[in-house]
């Protein structure tokens, strides 16, 4: 029996071998299919690692407290119009509740840096208190970050990040080396260790940190200012108590509407799983739609096939092949042209996959999913051989020796 | 001896429109092991039909088939493409032969599907080749043959499952004279080396190869002649 199986195996392949462009053309279907259901997945699984390390930027228990809520509804204007941070409330959030564990003003704006020849633009200046180093998950390599004291009497010194450290000192520590600015001299007292960048659009490593005193003094008195809040316990239920003191803060009477925005990394979660749902439900819809049209494709042919060797059918049939042998030769044929596809696909995808891995972001080809793939290429083959392979098998073999 | 195929009261009918056609009209034959008969009449006279009753690629609508004590009358498709393979080797007009296989493959095809381990099958197969003189063509394909040439690759396709009865239909139908000459010497020492051979032929002269002539009219055995020379 199972010689039986491999020469129907045999014939069934050379039946794709005498007809290469047809079976070649027949196949892109499928390619197509496989192709798109495979990469989808290894830009999610490359997506889900990027996404994950950015958000390591931002730490589960950290509230970001500003006019602005990250992902909302709201018409911008009417967050603009809300008052501006303070730096105080970070002072009274920590005094007015247990749960609150550091709390730190920071403000930020773009500026030009500049030391001798060299200057890097656009950079991120921000201006903060110590407690930054408890709501952010930064590594001060070299050096070290200024102190309460230092922030206080508004020090020129700086904390930079790699991009800057690269940008303005190369070939060199930049450690107790002064640069300008935007014209003010700072020294430079600590180096942070490269991050990366954030959602693979915001660069970690082109800021620099300066005490929030100097900042204020230096740039801007007012201006956005947000305030970071590392909390304690249950996250939902600390986010619930600094609202609370938030709207005493502000003299909130009961029904008046927050002024103020807590926001938290879970806002960026839901946002991206709505955003991943989105690319694999495409994913998914291309697949479908070019494995129901492969699927077709070779159904049609395999009618073709069919009608153009009744004759052979016939001659099968005379010499004694029964309805199940031939069903099962045709079957095959239709399987193994699947089969042949979902693996170009695979092939293709996996070269894709590795493209994307060295070229846009790290990320690999989920396995299961290969696997997945060829298993649905069996099966369109199956589904789509199934109707001509049972008009081939129950073909009457006088008519079929007749057919020219 | 009993005989190895025995047909009785067969009728083939034929619903056309409202019509009943009688392709064949109640026929007896029987035929014993090692005979070599032939079936001559007009075309329209049931001679193809009777072949494929034969031959069982069809079932008669009436009347008992018994082919070596099986009922082929009563058989299923599967069961009838198993007495095919085992029972009956088949030479056709038109060869037959699939184009993309080599002779040696076409040879092979039947033991396939008999289910026979391949290196005797190859063994068979070439033995099979070699007796219909084509030692040294079993790699060729069918569109390098001749004429003459494919029909004895049929020949030993036919031969190879060492069939009970060799039904050559028309075998030199479509081929020139010397080739036919050559075919029929073939299917003459094959019968006396101990074969049933049944041909179906409108050629007086093929048909006058058998020992026994069955003529066919209109559904029915018009009557049988037999040849004493090779009788």
């Amino acid at each position: 029996m199972l010689s039986l199986l491999w020469e129907t195996v045999r014939i069934a392949f050379q039946g794709i071998l005498d007809n290469k462009s047809r079976a070649f053309l027949t196949m892109l279907g499928i390619v197509i299919g496989v192709l798109a259901v495979t990469l989808m997945g290894t830009l999610i699984s490359g997506l889900d690692r990027s996404f994950e390390r950015s958000m390591a930027f931002l730490g589960k228990d950290v509230l970001f407290i500003s006019k602005y809520e990250w992902f909302s509804d709201r018409d911008w204007w009417e967050m603009a119009n809300r008052p501006e941070m303070r730096a105080e409330y970070a002072e009274q959030l920590k005094a007015y509740s247990d749960v609150v564990v550091a709390a730190t003003p920071i403000m930020s704006r773009g500026v030009d840096v500049k030391r001798n020849d060299n200057s890097v633009l656009g950079v991120r200046l921000r201006g903060t208190t110590p407690e930054y180093l408890q709501t952010s998950f930064m590594n001060v390599g070299h050096g070290r970050f200024f102190t309460e004291g230092e922030n206080h009497s508004g020090s020129r010194v700086a904390v930079i990040g790699h991009d800057i450290a690269e940008g303005l000192f190369p070939n060199e520590n930049p450690l107790g080396k002064k640069f300008r600015i935007e014209g003010i001299p700072f020294r430079v007292i600590g180096t942070i260790d490269k991050q990366g960048k954030f959602l693979g659009l915001f660069s970690m490593d082109n800021q620099i940190i300066i005490p929030f005193g100097s900042f204020t003094r230096l740039f801007a008195r007012r201006g956005f200012m947000e305030i970071d809040v590392k909390v304690a316990g249950n996250v939902a239920e600390a986010r619930d108590e600094v609202r609370g003191v938030m709207r005493r803060i502000r003299g909130l009477r009961p029904l008046e509407e927050d002024n103020f925005a807590i926001n938290q990394q879970e806002a960026f979660e839901s946002q991206y799983r709505s955003i991943k749902l989105a690319i694999g439900g495409t994913g998914v819809f291309i697949t479908v739609l070019s494995l129901v049209v492969g699927g077709i494709g070779i159904m049609n042919i395999m009618f073709v096939s069919v009608k153009e060797r009744t004759r052979e059918i016939g001659v099968r049939k005379a010499i004694g092949a029964t309805q199940p042998l031939i069903l099962g030769q045709f079957l095959l044929e239709a399987v193994f042209i699947c089969l042949l596809a979902g693996l170009i696909g695979l092939g293709l995808a996996y070269g894709g996959s590795r493209l994307i891995d060295k070229f846009v972001f790290p990320s690999t080809m989920p396995l299961w999913l290969g696997a997945l793939s060829v298993f649905l290429s069996v099966g369109v083959g199956i589904l789509s051989g199934i109707a001509p392979s049972f008009t081939a098998a129950r073909q009457n073999p006088i008519e079929a020796l007749r057919y020219e | 001896m009993p005989a190895l195929i025995s047909l009785r009261e067969v009728k083939k009918i034929y619903q056309v429109g409202a019509e009943a056609v009688y392709a064949l009209n109640g026929i007896d034959v029987e035929i014993r092991a090692g005979e070599y008969i032939s079936v001559m009449g007009p075309s329209g006279s049931g001679k193809s039909t009777l072949m494929n009753i034969i031959g069982c690629l069809d079932t008669p609508t009436e009347g008992t088939y018994e082919f070596g004590g099986e009922a082929v009358h009563e058989m299923d498709d599967n069961q009838l493409a198993s007495i095919r393979n085992r029972k009956i080797g088949f030479v056709f007009q038109t060869f037959n032969l699939l184009p993309k296989l080599t002779a040696l493959r076409n040879v092979e095809l039947p033991l396939i599907y008999a289910n026979v381990p391949r290196s005797e099958r190859l063994e068979r197969a070439r033995t099979a080749l070699e007796q219909v003189g084509l030692g040294d063509r079993i790699s060729h394909k069918p569109n390098e043959l001749s004429g003459g040439q494919r029909q004895r690759v049929a020949i030993a396709r036919a031969l190879v499952t060492h069939p009970s009865i060799i039904l050559a239909d028309e075998p030199t139908g479509n081929l020139d004279s010397k080739s036919g000459v050559e075919i029929m010497r073939i299917l003459d020492d094959l019968h006396r080396q101990g074969n049933t051979i049944i041909l179906v032929s409108h050629e007086a002269d093929i048909a006058a190869h058998a020992q026994r002539t069955i003529h066919l009219l209109d559904g029915k055995i018009e009557r049988e002649v037999v040849h004493p020379v090779r009788a």
